[in-house]
């Protein structure tokens, strides 16, 4: 008579090693979101040498920015025709050095006012151009 | 009558290296990661129509002390243009890319300098800010 002395083989995953895989794959999805890029708008801007000529020879559009108002070449704008006064005045204007946009920002101007503005500008076309207020040394005799 | 002992093994199992593998792999992820600056606060602007950064080496902030970071590490603004430039090298338009998050409320006096001194450099500038609600 033959005996049968085959035992049964373990044929699933040892359960000892799930906290383990759990642990792993919470780090490697931890790395991975970490990892991500992040989101933004591109911004180009021409470079500063740059900026001067072009003012110089080209009467561009300018906007200037305060805490409280944006001034369109000049003239008081409301926040809310901003878009189809600067839309206006670009449309029409192929060429890219026709479409410089000069930006002025007042010191006290906070940074989420300033990239709703540029950002508003480029979406209409423009390209942004900064302008800077140059500090100078003045030596007094 | 003495029994003898059974040798014990005192090998490393081969089942682990794996797990190991895969570890020493996440760490190195994380080493790579060169310009960490998780660690500082800020809070990003708002705007529309925003695009993927993808990859950059150069990361420019701007925290909520208005103190300024390339890469993680505290640096002042007249020097920036010329660290930034070092870092990007002779590298290809495409691959020029600048990070810069600035704290919503700075105010232009401090982050316009930065980015005339990233323009500078040559940097192609790539504002984070987060996705606006209309």
């Amino acid at each position: 008579m033959a005996i049968r002395h085959r035992s049964k083989l373990l044929s699933e995953p040892p359960a000892v090693a799930t906290g383990d895989i759990a642990f792993n794959l919470i780090v490697f999805f931890l790395v991975c979101a970490s990892t991500q890029p992040d989101s933004g708008r591109q911004q180009v801007l021409p470079r500063s040498e740059q900026n001067a000529q072009v003012e110089a020879e080209r009467e561009n559009l300018e906007v200037k920015l305060t805490r409280s108002a944006v001034i369109v070449n000049g003239e008081i704008t409301n926040p809310d025709q901003f878009d189809v006064q600067i839309g206006n005045r670009l449309k029409g204007k192929a060429q890219p050095e026709d479409r410089i946009v000069i930006v002025k920002s007042e010191k006290d101007v906070p940074y989420l006012r300033w990239i709703d503005f540029t950002s508003r500008i480029e979406d209409l076309g423009g390209i942004i151009t900064l302008q800077l207020e140059e500090e100078r040394e003045v030596v007094v005799p | 009558m003495k029994i003898a002992r059974r040798p014990l093994k005192s090998e490393i199992p081969s089942m682990a290296m794996g797990d190991i593998a895969f570890n020493l792999l996440i760490f190195f992820v994380i080493l790579a990661k060169s310009q960490d600056d998780s660690h500082l606060e800020w809070a990003p602007a708002s705007a529309r129509n925003l695009q993927t950064s993808g990859q950059s080496i150069v990361s420019v902030l701007v925290d909520k002390d208005n103190r300024l970071h390339l890469n993680g590490k505290e640096i002042g603004v007249s020097d920036l243009s010329g660290r930034i430039e070092r870092l990007l090298g002779s590298r290809p338009m495409g691959e020029r890319t600048v990070l810069l998050k600035i704290h919503k409320e700075t105010l232009a006096q401090r982050f316009e300098p930065v980015i005339e001194a990233i323009s500078q450099a040559g940097g192609e500038l790539v504002h984070v800010v987060e996705e606006q609600n209309r």
